[in-house]
């Protein structure tokens, strides 16, 4: 429906009529019908007959903004004022059935009638208009063109705006904040240079009514925009309108916005991130794939040149503050560039991220080392998040996190925990000295007396040489046990990182029980050893294993000498746990612990015994949490503390 | 006496080689339950042994009457221990390792010089 004056000045043009003839509403309100028709003549006579008769039907010729005409079927009625002058004319139409061949179809698109459409001054421009036309006239170079075009639709003010141009375009802000603003605020900067064009098409166009159009990209809200420029009769405006499908019902301000609040996001994350665009590696390793190859990292081993490729041509297509100031740049364009220079330390790293492309992952980690650009390495946490396989975009982000503080911490801390449990195995040292010595005595004793002997037998007049061949076997039997005491003694006062070794829990028990033999022996303590057969060995620290079966030793062997009372007596066993792992028991006669003290017994520091530093318990708990194990302190039902570990055969790391 | 093979067999043969005769025994217990004949010159014994200490049997035998000769050969340094020993009538307190100079001589003190074995193989 349009309703029009006397004089053909459109007052009114509906949603239905923007359908059929393509021209927006807002080009046409105040413009003449009859510039959509061109057979002159027979409009003339047909305005005729309507004023005369009050109503007129039949077919029309109207040109659409695409320009060709189609026909429509109109029916006309005037409607008349008071005083019985015709004050305007409502105009019904459709495209008329018989003109089935018209080629229109460009424009069902099914919401066309939802064209944006704007109305804009480009009258200030005539100057830059007519550079342009002479730039064009030269062939001069598309960068210095689009450039001015550009500035064209900056210098372009939008007159007036339709509803869904302020939908789509102007967010929430109204049409009276877009009228006056520069066109270029609110079109798309991929497609200004497009605008820009087309304006100038228009403006330099010998036909008054030619229209001018071109297909933009999409950009997110539309599908596959058209847009349409052309002269309005109004010097120095122009129409302009904008096709598409709706693909986000959300506006492109919503999008903009929400991409703007994105890109803050990511620029102000505390995280380093780079954004990399890795999609012709994508099509690669497709083909890879199709060839039949699964073990990508043996093909990668293969075929290194591969992972070269992909660190030099893998380009990062942004990053943000955080991994600027990480890898001490200057500007983000100092970080954009091919992948390679995150792995100048770390080759295998982007071997193992392309991997995980390959086998589909959603995400990577590892730790591994990164170089600065002024030549320091640090350790970082690296995550790769990687495009999800149908998704649009091809986008792979990468963080890195700096962790070299805490990894350098962590070193430290550990070489604390070392420095600590070496102290306490001296301070156990120190507790056994006594043991320690008699046991180094008693073979130096034998030795002494051996050779004292043999020199005898060797001073008389008929030497037994037998007897001395016998003795000097003896001396070094003897010999030997001194050594391999005081390489146990050694062993656990010297200062050393731990190391795991296939260790037999039975050996360490044993050769525990020789440091505490003495102490055990003087005390008249009774042992009794109850250790499996067969255990498989265990990936263990064999020095720090033994401390903590010493430690326990101790601990009960001082518990029994405190306890006057009953039998005195130390019971060991060893066994496999139904879960195989390693345990290892050991209960004394002793008082027990004090039902308060059992929840603290392991704690740093916690002692009861008036000379101890408690440390002793504590570190045992560490050493046996470090072996992937767990410790436990109880009261025997039958009285007597009861102290238990139980160890992995694997170690934690899991290497068996 | 003395929980150590290792020693025990070393002071059997400096006693063989100086022409003595002795037996062995690895602990008190062992020694007092001994069926053989129980009338030594002299006992050396350690003085730290699992089960009774020599300090215990040498109370043992004291209280049994027995004045036998009793030389403690330790590597005890704790003097108390030592008084007692030497209070309990033992014949000397030495320390390991002994020289078998200062061992048979008090061992010849023992056992008395008319006893001793004629130096054998001179």
């Amino acid at each position: 429906m349009i309703i029009f004056d006397t004089e053909g000045a459109v007052h009114y043009w509906n949603p239905a009529s923007e359908a059929l003839y393509g021209w927006p509403a807002l080009t046409m309100i105040g413009r003449g019908i009859g510039h959509l028709s061109t057979r002159s003549e027979n409009e003339r006579e047909h305005w005729r007959m309507l004023l005369q008769e009050g109503t007129w039907q039949g077919v029309v010729s109207r040109r659409t903004p695409s320009g060709i005409h189609i026909a429509v079927d109109i029916r006309q009625y005037v409607r008349f004022a008071q005083d019985g002058t015709p004050r305007d004319v409502i105009e019904y139409g459709r495209q008329s059935l018989s003109d089935g061949a018209v080629p229109g179809a460009d424009w069902h698109i099914p919401d066309r009638l939802m064209a944006a459409s704007w109305e804009i001054d480009v009258s200030a421009s005539d100057a830059l208009i007519a550079t342009i036309a002479r730039l064009r006239d030269e062939a001069a170079a598309e960068a210095q063109l689009n450039a001015r075009y550009k500035d064209l639709v900056k210098a372009a003010r939008i007159v007036n705006v339709n509803e869904r141009t302020m939908r789509l375009v102007g967010g929430n802000r109204g049409r009276d904040l877009m009228i006056g603003q520069p066109v270029s605020g609110f079109w798309p900067l991929e497609s200004r240079a497009t605008l820009g064009e087309l304006i100038v098409d228009a403006m330099t166009g010998k036909t008054e009514d030619a229209t001018y159009r071109r297909q933009m990209p999409s950009d997110g809200i539309l599908r596959d925009p058209l847009v349409t420029v052309w002269r309005a009769e109004t010097h120095g405006r122009i129409y302009a309108a904008v096709n598409g499908t709706v693909d986000d019902d959300r506006s492109y301000v919503y999008l903009r916005a929400s991409e703007a609040r994105y890109r803050k996001l990511v620029h102000h994350m505390p995280i380093a991130l780079w954004q990399v665009d890795a999609s012709h590696m994508g099509r690669i390793y497709n083909d890879i794939r199709a060839s039949g190859v699964t073990d990508f990292g043996a093909y990668l081993d293969e075929h290194p040149d591969l992972v070269e490729l992909a660190a030099t041509t893998v380009q990062i297509t942004d990053v943000n503050r955080a991994a600027v100031q990480l890898l001490g740049g200057a500007s983000a364009l100092d970080l954009m560039r091919p992948v390679g220079y995150l792995f100048t330390v770390n080759r295998r790293s982007l071997h193992n991220v392309m991997i995980g492309r390959f086998n589909g992952q959603a995400n990577y980690e590892e730790i591994t080392k990164v170089e600065t650009l002024d030549g320091r390495v640090l350790d970082v946490r690296m995550s790769v998040t990687y495009p999800k396989v149908l998704a649009e975009l091809d986008v792979t982000i990468f963080s890195f996190e700096d962790v070299t503080e805490r990894m350098s911490m962590e070193a430290e801390i550990r070489q604390l925990q070392a420095d600590f449990t070496h102290a306490a195995r001296i301070s156990t040292l120190g507790e056994l000295t006594t043991s320690i010595a008699h046991e180094i005595n008693q073979p130096l004793a034998a030795i002494v007396t051996n050779a004292e002997t043999s020199l005898r037998w060797l001073s008389r007049d008929d030497p037994n040489v037998e007897k001395v061949k016998a003795l000097t076997a003896r001396i070094a039997a003897s010999g030997r046990r001194a050594s391999d005491i005081v390489q146990h003694i050694r062993g656990m006062a010297s200062k050393r990182q731990p190391e795991r070794v296939a260790t037999d829990l039975n050996e360490i028990v044993q050769e525990s029980l020789i440091f505490i033999r003495h102490e055990i022996e003087s005390q008249s303590i009774g042992i009794r050893t109850n250790l499996a057969r067969g255990l498989p060995s265990t990936m263990a620290d064999r020095i720090q294993l033994q401390q903590v079966v010493v430690n326990l030793l101790i601990n009960s062997v001082q518990a029994v000498e405190a306890h006057s009372a009953g039998k005195r007596e130390i019971c060991i066993d060893t066994h496999r746990t139904e879960n195989g792992a390693l345990a290892f028991t050991l209960r004394d006669t002793g008082p027990g612990i004090p039902p308060d003290d059992i929840d603290r017994i392991f704690e740093g520091f916690f002692t009861t015994k008036e000379a101890g530093m408690g440390i002793g318990l504590a570190i045992c708990q560490s050493i046996i949490a470090e072996h992937g194990g767990s410790i436990s302190a109880s009261n025997h039902p039958g009285g007597g503390a009861q102290f238990r570990f139980v160890i992995p055969v694997e170690a934690p790391d899991g290497s068996a | 006496m003395d929980d150590d093979e290792a020693i025990r067999e070393a002071l059997c043969d400096l006693m063989m080689v100086t022409g003595l005769g002795c037996s062995t025994f690895d602990s008190a217990p062992a020694f007092l339950n001994d069926p053989g004949p129980n009338d030594f010159d002299c006992l050396i014994t350690d003085v730290r042994m699992p089960g009774m200490s020599g300090i215990d049997l040498l109370e043992r035998m004291r209280t049994g009457g027995s004045d036998m000769p009793v030389i403690m050969l330790t590597s005890v340094l704790d003097s108390n221990t030592r008084a007692r020993a030497l209070e309990l009538g033992a014949q000397a307190w030495l320390t390991k390792p002994v020289a078998d100079d200062a061992l048979l001589d008090q061992l010849k003190t023992a056992i008395g010089a008319e006893d001793w074995p004629d130096e054998p193989g001179r």
